[in-house]
């Protein structure tokens, strides 16, 4: 019965709403995006030690704090698309995958751009960009895994059981690797911490670009899911009238 | 024929499976001997690839024996279920009355005994070729002992993740290897710090509990993974 | 796509398995919809069907080995998934492939198969092995055994096994004359018995209590 009334209505009903959301969504994304931007680039102190370059900060803070947002909520998507067979949840556990892959990536490179000033060189072996660089292999792994299993109900569930198992991994990867750089490298634990800025002048900003940054997020998981909405239930009848009308 | 529904009890088919998997490891030499050649193999490479001064290889020794053993456990994997899948004997062995971790523990365990343990045993040899400084062959052994079997449990995963796949070898890897960061790291700093003085309990203790953790949970996923995998 | 022959009179304690409202779709192609079907002590159901009908496919998603299904599946009148353990206590599936290990011998894998269903003896081997006509083939590894002699040590199983069900997938194909006449008696003898077989097969069936699910 459930799995009847999952089948039928959660991705419709999901379609519909969502295309009601976005353009507030976007619309708020985009306020937050420029106030953010302006402010972060034009209006905030220059860092006394590191100049212009700190102002990466506003990308790569955000970047990655969405990307470790990534394997909970695939883990938690993919449960639900293992306990409840909820179709929806594994078409998030399927975008999410290339998005989170993306997402760090842009971290990675965005921190190793402020690495080059902070440290004077691209690539560090700092605990953070350690365990992203870690995730992003796991990530990648997941889409070959996906693509490799052509069956679409077992690539689901290989994929949501991966999900869980990675993303308590991922857990273990970070302290692990916390606890292999503190040991190794005592030293670089300084100023790039951005947990602790000066004052509002500058964390407002960063709190607005972190907001949008959310916002771009969400609005591409909704957009990837509608995608692949659309691609699943492409013979459904509602989907070709969709496709019709437009 | 038998007339009582007579059951076997889970001990029962957990050693039948266990002596079963080791039988075939036995009657398959090649399949056992090629992990603990390769791991003899790999380690060899590090020396001529970096220096065979005796300074530079003792400090990379333990990482190179630990990363050597972590590939060899890699290319083991794949015998774990494929033969087992392609001759149905895993279509059985889910249909058994049994609770299914009890039986992948079985062929785990079954195969870290013929893939792991070679490779644990010869390592104190491996050590000393690679210099490693004298006072780290306990250390290493015993790292490596509570390590490799952690390596096959997650490794197992993968496998069971993979195993209906025509060409598996590099998916198996990229899923396997950044799970196996952690083992990596706590082997590699016990003997490290153990060298500048630290205690060796506490990295033992940490080896254990990935040990109990990965015994507990690891089969458990890979059974689901098996259930999913034989569809 | 429809049933002949079967019609569920009596929905008694008797029935080891209901199927109602089966439904099942492979690459948007519909294999299955509203299939219903029953299976009594003592009854034999083939399964019968064109290529890519779907009979393996029901065979395996009865035997919990395929989930993809919508619909109800009861093992004595309870829903089997929340029942699989005693279902796989007293099931044996013998697939199309047939889980004989190449590597050991014909003793061997089955003094596994014992070990995960129910405790034998040794002469119980030796003679299960002789009744499906593998004396002297004991010993020698399964890889060099024929595919019909393969099929048989799997067929050895169904002697040895304290299983009710038996689901077997095209077990025929690879038998020779009498290893068809052999398994037709142990069908018709464990019907007897008061067990139940599900089978998969385009050969004409010579067993009393037959029943017929066809897919088209």
């Amino acid at each position: 019965m459930w799995t009847w009334f999952h089948r039928l209505g959660s991705p419709k009903w999901f379609y519909e709403i969502s295309g009601r959301w976005l353009p507030w969504l976007t619309a708020a994304m985009l306020l937050f995006l420029a106030v953010g931007v302006v402010w972060a680039l034009l209006f905030v102190p220059q860092d006394y030690q590191q100049g212009l370059t700190n102002r990466i900060m506003y990308v790569h803070v955000p970047v990655a704090s969405i990307s470790l947002a990534f394997f909970p909520m695939m883990a938690v998507a993919g449960t639900v698309s293992l306990v409840w067979k909820m179709k929806l949840a594994d078409m998030v556990v399927k975008v999410a995958a290339p998005l989170g892959a993306w997402f760090t990536a842009l971290a990675l490179a965005s921190g190793s751009i402020w690495g080059i000033d902070t440290w004077g060189t691209w690539w560090v072996w700092d605990g953070r960009l350690t365990s992203l660089l870690l995730q992003f292999f796991l990530l990648i792994g997941m889409i070959s895994l996906r693509s490799a299993l052509e069956d679409g109900d077992a690539a689901a569930k290989a994929c949501a059981l991966f999900s869980i198992v990675g993303s308590i991994n991922v857990v273990v990867i970070k302290y692990s690797v916390d606890w292999w750089n503190t040991l190794h490298q005592p030293a670089t634990n300084f100023t790039a911490d951005p947990s602790q800025p000066n004052g509002p002048e500058i964390w407002v900003p960063l709190l607005l670009m972190v907001i949008a940054v959310y916002l771009f997020f969400i609005i591409s998981v909704i957009l990837s899911t509608r995608n692949e909405i659309l691609y699943r239930e492409r013979r459904a009848q509602w989907v070709e009238e969709l496709v019709s009308q437009s | 024929m038998v007339e009582t529904a007579a059951q076997t009890s889970t001990a029962q088919a957990f050693l039948a499976t266990l002596k079963r998997d080791l039988l075939i490891a036995y009657k398959r030499k090649n399949d056992m001997v090629n992990p603990f050649m390769f791991f003899l193999i790999v380690a060899t490479l590090f020396p001529i690839g970096i220096s065979p001064e005796p300074e530079r290889l003792s400090e990379i020794a333990a990482g190179v024996l630990w990363i050597s053993a972590l590939l060899a456990s890699l290319l083991a994997m794949d015998n774990l279920y494929r033969a087992d899948y392609e001759d149905g004997s895993l279509e059985q062995l889910l249909l058994s009355p049994h609770p299914l971790y009890f039986m992948v523990l079985a062929k785990n365990i079954a195969h870290w005994l013929v893939s792991g343990l070679p490779v644990v045993l010869v390592s104190p040899l491996i050590a000393y070729m690679l210099s490693l400084p004298e006072g780290s062959f306990g250390v290493l052994f015993l790292t490596l002992l509570l390590g490799t079997p952690v390596l096959s449990l997650l490794g197992s995963i993968g496998v069971a993740l993979t195993v209906g796949l025509g060409s598996r070898g590099l998916i198996l890897a990229m899923i396997t290897l950044p799970m196996c960061v952690p083992v990596l790291i706590a082997g590699t700093l016990a003997v490290e710090q153990t060298q500048n003085g630290a205690s060796l309990m506490g990295f033992l203790a940490i080896e254990a509990a990935m040990l109990l953790a990965a015994l507990t949970l690891a089969p458990l996923a890979s059974a689901a993974a098996l259930r999913i995998s034989v569809n | 796509m429809h049933q002949d022959s079967v019609k569920t009179s009596q929905s008694s304690a008797d029935d080891l398995i209901t199927a109602q409202q089966l439904f099942c779709e492979r690459d948007d192609r519909v294999l299955f919809s509203n299939l219903e079907f029953s299976l009594r002590r003592g009854q034999v159901l083939q399964i019968k069907g064109s290529n890519g009908t779907g009979k393996t496919t029901l065979l395996r998603i009865i035997c919990g080995l395929n989930q993809g299904y919508e619909g109800e599946l009861n093992w004595q009148g309870e829903p089997m998934a929340e029942h699989l353990e005693s279902f796989y206590g007293e099931l044996l599936y013998i697939g199309h492939r047939v889980g004989v290990n190449k590597v050991l011998t014909p003793l061997e894998n089955l003094r596994w198969s014992a070990g995960l269903q129910g405790p034998v003896s040794e002469e119980q081997l030796y003679q299960a092995l002789a009744d499906v006509g593998l004396r002297g083939f004991e010993e020698s590894a399964c890889g060099s055994l024929s595919a019909g002699q393969q099929q048989r040590v799997a067929l050895a199983r169904l002697l040895l096994s304290p299983a009710t069900l038996w689901a077997l997938d095209e077990p025929f194909t690879t038998l020779d004359v009498s290893g068809v006449a052999l398994l037709e008696k142990l069908l018709a003898e464990h019907a007897g018995r008061g067990g139940a077989v599900l089978v998969t097969t385009h050969h004409a069936l010579q067993v009393p209590d037959l029943k017929v699910l066809n897919l088209g």
